[in-house]
């Protein structure tokens, strides 16, 4: 994700003052005829135009790498880990990574030395549901005397989701539903009886993994056990009492996160989806992400 | 920094490197300021090291409301009033102070810098010697170092980084910096605001005789002007007269201007040895210019006064730098009425023993020459001395001179034997000036110091002009022959009363003293080379630099352009040098490793981008069998060789496995086709 986009450079508002300061000294060194002042005038005048080359080049020879970046519910931060290696030989300072296309929050590396990298973690707020797109990543430097801001866009390209914001009943819904397979009115996971085996998901328990099956080299599958189910666990969306359908998602993205903490199967009923009852991390993330793609 | 952290504290460390900064424009400050001011100054700054330690900062509105209200009465009382110059700076300092004790914030911190710089200008209005400039230059470098320790962050090392980076800065800033202060165009007394000179007392050169109430006059080590002579023909100590105004007006021992009404317009012929001299003058506030005894031609900004001396167009307020041009002799033709007049005016009352004296002189002699000889005789036998501190003459001076005391220094023989030869009929005039000087063999110049001013006179002779007569010489002729420091080491060492042994001590003669005397030396070239190349390149020497380049016939625009492109030259030179250094630099070692991987890869197993080398060794050794044991050797090579510390594999060994690594069943990358 090494884009090398192309510097700009453009002057800070403290520029102004420079500007001024150096008008103030011309005009000492001018009425005085005084050439002293002047010296102390070109003096600066001459450290500021030698100092372009440093913020300028503050940023080349940088190679940016952006890690996965993890859903986030609404209202909550979005976490961007950057990572940046500094190719070149010299050390570089204060450069300040923002995702312009998230808001205006910027992390700043105070130092990076030749050939080190370093890590930070861009945060911004997540701001509305859904699935969102980074394209570009703005570094800037103001490095060393901060009259010039030379920004560069580095090219990176990112999803990331942000889950509907959980609020409303933390109370999970009580109606049973029976229907009329009653074999399902089980819940699959951890129980005493054998149910069938489904294949592993990663970042499971490893405990009923089907050893024997990969021996054999076949896929790694998962045993199944059921239990005498407590009825099944629907969250509706049709069912909700509000009208406003993102404040319906938001209470199930609420009661996906109450069942989950209490280690409740549960299924999710979305016009034009349904997931099958189930638990664990991996699910409550495909019920998350339904939620959050809804249309 | 973004917008949203203006707000934040000032980290602690930039803000001492401004306080340390702003520690350096203090000495200068005493100089012109009311001496409460930079104390105060300084002490506010040292409080801010404390404070920062402690946390604590001036928050109470109250009792910045009584520190103004102090500090503010203390000015008017010390100066008068709160405007002009000095109050106006006063109340600056002052305010900055307070604004040091109260300032936490990044914002407070940028615009506490910008008015750190304009100290720093400030000091120069009142003195720009070496000294205020060295202090204020170190205060500049400091509050550069302040501003790059403030965009640094909070990196760790705190002290040299910084200082290093200000200083690359500064000296990658001196070429361009250089070019602008030749170049770029200036203007002059365009403007209404001048500060007044309030630094000029020197205590040397004046252009009248007093000497009658001077009781005893102190070897000020003050410079009047240093010398070059580029021909290199440099005149004797003895014979080096630096002429600065002509006295015609005298009462005995007191002499004073009053040229007369015209300018002589006698035509003058220059004689004998043509000497040029580069001439740097400190400032002293008159219009009096100093040339080697007789310069013939005025300077650009500068006349020939009548007496041939050197007048300024202007006060001199700044150092000054020029070339004049001097001969030997210069022969006139005759004497006019009024200047004839104005040489032989005489003192009101002169009593009936000088009479007797100078008749004594005429009755053996009428020849002109004869009566200068015998007068300067009755100098050399009547007993008189050289002292500096002769006691106060009152009244009738010249005779309590002439007759008892017999003791003074030139202004003394000047003034009596330009007084006795009128009285004998010859044109007679006082030139005062300076006489003699100190060689500096680090720069090759005379330094003239304020104690080497000398009084001597001119008198006529028909035949010849005016000519120079120094009565001092036959008194003491050491004090011509050897220069005045060199004849005060002398007195002090023959036990001569008189001699001001306190300044003889610091000014001795330094056989002893090489050492020091070689960092005087080695100082007061510095000094000389500030004066030269950076005070006395004023708007009129940048002018004569446009003609010594051939620059002169160019518009004043032509010359900024033609500045700004040499600069954008130096810049982009700066700027190329920087690319490079920043450029990635290829790791040899990964392109070494990437490139066994590649080789790899064309036997199939590919390395994933997570996989780490060890994992994927393994698992490709697994896949190939036969290349497994240089799979494995070369992929722990390159995990030492990457991240082991100490000695361990080599580069270059490296290097050739991975070029010999051939996989079974391909071609050298080196073999021919075929």
């Amino acid at each position: 994700m090494s884009g090398r986009g192309i510097p700009f450079l453009y002057p800070t508002r403290h520029l102004a003052g420079l500007l001024c300061l150096l008008a103030a000294m011309w005009y000492a060194g001018a009425s005085q005829n005084n050439p002293a002042a002047y010296s102390l005038l070109v003096l600066l005048t001459a450290a500021f135009l030698v100092s372009i080359p440093y913020t300028l080049f503050n940023l080349t020879g940088l190679k940016v790498t952006v890690g996965s970046v993890k859903p986030a519910f609404a209202g909550q931060e979005v976490s961007i880990p950057v990572e940046i290696m500094n190719e070149g030989r010299i050390a570089r300072h204060t450069v300040a990574i923002s995702v312009p296309e998230a808001g205006p929050a910027a992390e700043t590396i105070d130092e990076l030395s030749a050939g080190k990298a370093s890590r930070v973690t861009v945060r911004f707020p997540a701001s509305s549901r859904g699935e969102h797109r980074i394209s570009w990543l703005g570094l800037t430097t103001v490095y060393p005397l901060g009259f010039l801001r030379v920004g560069r866009r580095v090219g990176v390209e990112r999803r990331y989701l942000v889950y509907p914001q959980p609020k409303g009943d933390p109370k999970l819904p009580t109606h049973r539903r029976r229907s009329a397979q009653s074999a399902l009115e089980m819940s699959l996971g951890e129980g005493d009886d054998f149910a069938g085996v489904r294949l592993y998901v990663a970042g499971e328990s490893q405990r009923h993994i089907d050893w024997k099956a990969v021996a054999r080299g076949q896929a790694i599958m998962t045993k199944q056990f059921a239990t005498e189910s407590q009825g099944l666990l629907y969250l509706d969306f049709a069912a909700l009492p509000f009208s406003d359908p993102e404040q319906r998602l938001s209470q199930l993205a609420l009661w996906v996160i109450e069942a989950e903490r209490a280690r409740r199967p549960y299924g999710l009923r979305l016009p034009g989806t349904e997931i099958a009852p189930s638990a664990g991390e991996p699910h409550s993330q495909r019920c998350l992400r339904a939620l959050a793609l809804f249309k | 920094m973004s917008p949203g952290q203006q707000e934040t504290r000032i980290p602690r460390r930039p803000l001492l490197w401004l306080a340390t900064a702003l520690l350096f424009t203090v000495p200068p400050m005493f100089g012109t300021l009311a001496p409460w001011v930079p104390l105060t100054f300084m002490t506010a700054l040292v409080a801010k090291f404390w404070m920062e330690r402690k946390g604590v900062r001036l928050r109470s509105l109250v009792w910045k409301a009584v520190f103004v209200a102090v500090t503010f009465t203390a000015i008017i009382l010390s100066y008068g009033s709160l405007t002009g110059i000095e109050p106006g700076l006063s109340v600056f300092i002052i305010l900055m102070a307070l604004k040091i004790l109260e300032a936490h914030t990044a914002r407070e911190f940028r615009r506490m810098l910008m008015f750190g710089w304009i100290v720093c200008l400030s000091g120069f209005f009142s003195s720009q010697d070496l000294t205020v400039a060295l202090c204020e230059f170190a205060a500049f470098a400091l509050l550069l170092t302040a501003l790059i320790q403030f965009h640094r962050g909070s990196s760790r090392v705190a002290l040299w980084p910084p200082l290093r980076m200000a200083g690359k800065l500064l000296i990658q800033a001196l070429p361009l910096a250089a070019i602008l202060f030749l170049l770029f165009p200036r203007t002059s007394g365009v403007f209404r605001f001048r500060v007044p000179f309030s630094n000029t007392t020197s205590s040397g050169f004046s252009d009248r005789l007093s000497p009658g109430s001077i009781a005893s006059i102190a070897s000020s080590t003050d410079v009047a002007f240093r010398a070059e002579f580029p021909d290199g023909a440099a005149p004797s100590l003895g014979s080096m007269y630096w002429r600065g105004a002509v006295l015609w007006q005298g009462n005995g021992l007191e002499w004073q201007g009053g040229a007369p009404a015209a300018v002589s317009g006698a035509t003058q012929l220059p004689a004998g040895e043509r000497i040029r001299q580069r001439i740097t003058i400190e400032p002293h506030g008159e219009r009096w210019m100093f040339a080697l005894d007789r310069p013939f031609e005025a300077p650009a900004g500068a006349v020939l006064a009548p007496g041939n001396c050197l007048r300024g167009e202007r006060e001199l307020g700044s150092s000054r730098r020029y070339e004049v041009t001097s001969y030997r002799e210069i022969h006139e033709g005759e004497l006019r009425g009024d200047e004839r007049k104005a040489s032989l005016q005489l003192p009101a009352v002169v009593s009936p023993a000088v009479r007797e004296l100078v008749q004594s002189w005429t009755s053996e002699n009428e020849d002109p020459r004869a009566v200068v000889k015998a007068a300067l005789q009755f100098f050399r036998r009547g007993g008189f001395r050289y002292s500096l501190s002769p006691g106060e003459y009152k009244e009738n001076a010249l005779d309590e001179f002439l007759f008892h005391r017999r003791s003074g220094f030139c202004e003394h023989y000047a003034g009596s034997l330009a007084t006795l030869l009128r009285l004998a009929g010859i044109p007679t005039r006082v030139v005062v000036g300076y006489l003699g000087g100190e060689f500096n063999d680090i720069g090759r110049y005379f330094l003239v110091r304020q104690a080497d001013a000398h009084a001597w006179c001119e008198v006529w002779l028909p035949d010849r002009g005016w000519e120079r007569v120094d009565p001092t010489s036959v008194v003491a002729p050491e004090r011509v022959s050897l220069g005045f420091n060199s004849f005060l080491a002398m007195q002090a060492a023959s036990g001569e009363p008189g001699a001001a042994t306190g300044q003889v001590a610091a000014l001795g003669s330094s056989t002893q003293r090489q050492f020091l005397h070689d960092i005087r030396l080695a100082w007061d070239s510095a000094k000389y080379a500030w004066d030269t190349r950076v005070l006395s390149f004023d708007a009129e020497a940048q002018q004569s630099f446009f003609t010594e380049i051939r620059m002169d016939d160019v518009a004043p625009l032509l010359i900024v352009v033609r500045t700004l492109l040499i600069l954008a030259g130096v810049i982009a030179i700066y700027a190329a040098w920087m690319r490079l250094r920043s450029r990635r630099r290829p790791d040899p070692v990964k392109a070494l490793y990437e490139r066994f991987c590649r080789k790899i890869a064309r036997l199939g197993p590919e390395r994933i981008s997570t996989e780490g080398p060890a994992d994927f060794a393994a698992r490709a050794a697994l896949l190939l069998p036969n290349e497994s044991e240089q799979i494995r050797q070369i992929s722990s090579d390159y995990i030492a060789l990457r991240y082991s510390l100490g000695p361990g594999i080599l580069l270059e060994h490296f290097a050739n496995e991975v070029n010999a690594f051939t996989p079974h069943g391909l071609r050298t990358p080196l073999a021919p086709r075929g």
